[in-house]
């Protein structure tokens, strides 16, 4: 199973040779990032049973956990780096100017660093993969036709800074308390050695770090600017995809460290922060790039608040809110790529355009949580998790979530209301760009609608997977063996892994001198 | 008010720092993977600076991560300088004893710069010291007389194909022992120039890439506008 | 002698960080901030390289049959080269982004930076400039 790490890899190298392919193989080169794409699906989609079976642990460079680093393969992790290969996939930057192969290989590190942070079982290593999603991101999010994309750029650079700063700290607390970076044996040692202050103020500051990317409250300042001056794809993947990372990252280390109630509590209080000043910043403002970026920051203090429940019930409520909002955000924003630009204008744009008008009703319903769509079921487990919970906290919760939706609705069908208005004065701006990849995301959403009893089953098993702790510490660290994940019995490796290591199999995995 | 919060927050983030590392046992770490790594690392990979054991075998994922930030930071400053519209005034050249003083010190710090490279897993030193070197050799003609176009090809090729080859010796690795980056070749006798497997180049592919990369940083930097690289 | 030299070492390390720190937030100009998270980064770098600290420890280099029990770990000082790695990275990226919003934008002190944003922002939507912004952006509020 191995060959999991090829999905990292590869595209990594692909990154390095773009730019030397690219310029004598133009026409070539386009096509090799998108094919890399559909491979890396089909090595990931090959790893789903085995890992949905047991997860299982790869070490890198053949060294044991927690000597070396691992990844750990399991149904959650899996589920997000397959994720982040298919929207790359979907949103990938086709360009054919002078810049294309730059854009592309930022595109391809930051589809293989976010994998790695989906993958990967050691705490430094994920930092290294979330920097690198940084600044493969700082890259992209430049439009040279617009001037404030570079301010935004350097805003999002500079707060993210800080939080690498803050992070590095936090992760240095807890290798000197702990003197192991290794997730599962840090997991292992937290209720020994990072109870107390000292754990829980490393653990807040690689909140704080790591918050950077997920939107977190007090550290999102440079979402509005980004989302509102980035290529419209580029904040589709971003609010989408990347946040979602960040998000499990953190909700990882929280299912891991058990920090205690103070911090959950801390993470549930920052996500209601983060509902209230959202929503209300997308409620007032005044063209739809940015509405959908505050409405973004509300929907993962949602997301936060979901993730800081304890046990699995607000592991699926934010399962299902990750991935409803995925495919939501993405097609919300691949629509404001079309009607970019003040509220007033859209006036009429849907009557023009009725799929593309039709298309913005659904998503934006399914983000309110009218019945039959996704977004209601993901809602409604969210409002089951906290009502099961009880306390002030969640009760406070409770009704700023209720209220969010409340808002959420005013701004979107306010939105919507204007689309199908009748246009006065001037004709409404002609549509531009198809609309395939945005029905594509629609037609996924009524998928989801039609199979939600099935996808509720497998979330429901990924969630128990997600805050199964023990499990996390069974199959991270060798018990018997020298090596994990390697050599049990040869029936656990697929035809690839053989093909791949002829001698491989054979050999006594713990024979190393 | 800004400036006393915002001294305020700076204030308690090193009054929250020094009590937390109070609490810690200054002076003898807990090392549970330092001591195994110490342990087991002449051994298992045979290079006499265990730093680079770590830096290339135990945790080699993270320097192929740490790689790959540097050409992201090259390549988003490619995209950021390429747009145009800035005037640029040409530097005035430095005088005679600038240039040719560049231009004696160029094989010097190659030589050092390789030499670094290559005893990085017996010294301190190795592929991003060396490779820092190797930048400051590229960068210091192009100092001295601002007027020379650095080679904007051969810096794209260098630093595609270092990249490129850190990433293929992991793979053969893959496909011969089945882990990725695992090093190959044995270790060979511990000190030696020709030990610790692949390791030495591992560490030639980083210090190339990470000169590459640096130049082209720099480059791109002093290039100013018109676009570098493409 | 047994100078407690471990304090003061701390000391400069997360001295440098709250100055960073109280720098990012307190500086005007673009480019100090950016130095300001230079000093940050430097100190937790400082920080991370003390933590693998051991009384009595040498370096993690086997000369001449030496044994690896007195080294001092050698984790650490692989975390930090990969850290200040990741710095420059940033720093350089940083320095390319200001010299394109000085070029294009004008101000780039910290409001005049948001405010030029917004303004574009803006103007790229069709959107009035509300009355704070409706002034020339050009260069002012440059120091």
């Amino acid at each position: 199973m191995s060959q999991v790490v090829l999905p990292i890899v590869l595209p990594l190298l692909l990154a390095f040779l773009l730019p030397v392919v690219m310029r004598p193989l133009p026409g070539v080169g386009r096509w090799l990032g998108p094919l890399l794409l559909v491979y890396d699906l089909w090595l990931l989609g090959q790893a789903w049973p085995a890992a949905g079976a047991a997860p299982f642990s790869v070490a890198i460079g053949g060294f044991a956990p927690p000597l070396g680093i691992n990844l750990y393969v399991d149904s959650l992790a899996l589920l997000f780096a397959l994720a982040v290969q298919l929207m790359g996939l979907l949103l990938w930057p086709w360009s054919d100017g002078e810049e294309a192969p730059r854009r592309q290989s930022l595109a391809l590190l930051l589809i293989a660093s976010s994998t790695g942070m989906a993958l990967s079982g050691d705490l430094f290593n994920i930092y290294v993969w979330y920097e690198l999603a940084s600044v493969a991101a700082f890259g992209l999010v430049i439009d040279p036709a617009r001037a404030a994309s570079f301010a935004a750029s350097l805003r999002y650079l500079l707060i993210s800074g800080l939080g690498s700063v803050l992070t590095l700290v936090g992760i240095t607390l807890v290798y000197v308390r702990t003197g192991t970076l290794n997730l599962a044996q840090l997991a292992e040692l937290a209720p020994g050695t990072l109870t107390g202050p000292l754990g829980m103020g490393a653990l807040v500051l690689m909140l704080l770090g790591f918050g950077v990317k997920a939107e977190l409250f007090p550290v999102n300042h440079w979402v509005p600017g980004v989302y509102a001056s980035a290529p419209a794809r580029i904040s589709a993947l971003l609010a989408g995809v990347i946040s979602k990372l960040a998000v499990l990252v953190l909700a990882r280390l929280l299912y891991l460290m058990q920090p205690g109630a103070e911090v959950a509590g801390l993470v549930t209080g920052l996500g209601i922060l983060g509902m209230v000043s959202g929503e209300l910043a997308a409620w007032r403002a005044r063209d739809l790039r940015r509405m959908l970026a505050y409405s973004s920051i509300g929907q993962l203090g949602m997301i936060f608040v979901a993730f800081s429940l304890p046990g699995k019930a607000g592991a699926l409520a934010g399962l299902a809110l990750v991935l409803h909002h995925l495919v939501v955000k993405s097609g919300l924003f691949l629509l404001a790529e079309r009607w970019d630009g003040a509220l007033e204008r859209l006036r009429g744009a849907g009557r023009v355009s009725p799929l593309a008008g039709g298309l913005f009703v659904l998503f934006a319903l399914s983000i309110v949580g009218v019945p039959p769509l996704p977004g209601f079921w993901a809602k409604l487990m969210l409002m089951q998790g906290l009502a099961a919970e009880g306390g002030w906290l969640y009760g406070t919760a409770m009704a700023v979530f209720m209220t969010a939706t409340v808002v959420e609705a005013s701004y979107l069908l306010r939105v919507a209301d204007r689309l199908f208005a009748a246009p006065e004065g001037k004709a409404p701006r002609p549509a531009v760009g198809g609309l395939a990849l945005t029905s594509l995301l629609g037609g996924g959403l009524l998928v989801a609608l039609v199979t939600v009893n099935p996808l509720a089953r497998t979330l429901d098993k990924v969630a128990g997977v997600a805050v199964d702790r023990d499990g996390y510490l069974l199959h991270s660290l060798p018990r018997e063996r020298g090596r994990v994940g390697e050599g049990g019995d040869p029936g656990s490796h697929s035809p690839l892994t053989l093909a791949l290591s002829p001698r491989g199999v054979e050999r006594e995995r713990g024979a190393r001198p | 008010m800004r400036r006393f919060t915002s001294l305020l927050f700076a204030g308690g983030l090193a009054f929250l720092l020094f009590s937390l590392v109070a609490t810690l046992d200054f002076g003898d770490p807990p090392m549970r993977i330092g001591s195994g790594i110490l342990a087991q690392a002449p051994a298992q990979v045979g290079t006499a600076n265990i730093v680079t054991a770590v830096v290339l075998a135990y945790r080699g994922i993270d320097t192929l991560g740490e790689l790959s930030i540097l050409f992201a930071a090259a390549t988003a400053a490619g995209l950021v300088l390429a747009r145009p519209g800035r005037a640029v005034s040409a530097p005035k050249p430095g005088g005679f004893v600038l240039r040719v003083g560049a231009d004696l010190l160029l094989p010097l710090l190659v030589v050092i710069g390789l030499y670094i490279i290559a005893h990085g897993h017996l010294t301190p030193g190795g592929g991003f010291q060396g490779g820092v070197i190797l930048a400051a050799a590229f960068f210091l003609p192009l100092l001295a007389s601002p007027g020379r176009e650095p080679t904007h090809a051969g810096l794209s090729l260098v630093e595609g194909l270092a990249g490129g080859g850190f990433i293929l010796i992991g793979l053969l690795a893959l496909w011969q022992e089945g882990a990725f980056l695992e090093p190959l070749l044995g270790t060979g006798q511990l000190g030696a120039l020709l030990s610790g497997g692949t390791l030495p180049l591992l560490y030639l592919a980083v210090g190339l890439k990470v000169g590459a990369e640096l130049s082209a940083l720099l480059a791109r930097l002093m290039g100013e506008g018109h676009d570098v690289g493409d | 002698m047994m100078l407690a030299i471990e304090p003061i070492l701390y000391a400069g390390a997360i001295g440098l960080i709250a100055i960073g720190v109280a720098g990012m937030a307190l500086s005007r100009h673009g480019f100090r901030i950016v130095l300001a998270l230079a000093l940050a980064e430097a100190g937790a770098n400082l920080l991370l390289v003390l933590g693998g600290f051991r009384e009595g420890g040498v370096a993690p280099i086997l000369v001449g049959g030496g044994n690896t029990a007195s080294m001092v770990d050698p984790v650490p000082q692989a975390m930090v080269l990969t850290a200040i790695v990741i710095g420059v990275g940033v720093q350089a990226l940083a320095i390319a982004l200001l010299i394109q919003v000085k070029e294009h934008l004008g101000p780039i002190d910290r409001q005049g930076l948001r405010d030029a944003m917004e303004a574009d922002i803006d103007r790229h939507a069709g959107l009035p400039l509300p009355e704070s912004l409706d002034r020339p952006l050009s260069r002012e509020g440059e120091r």
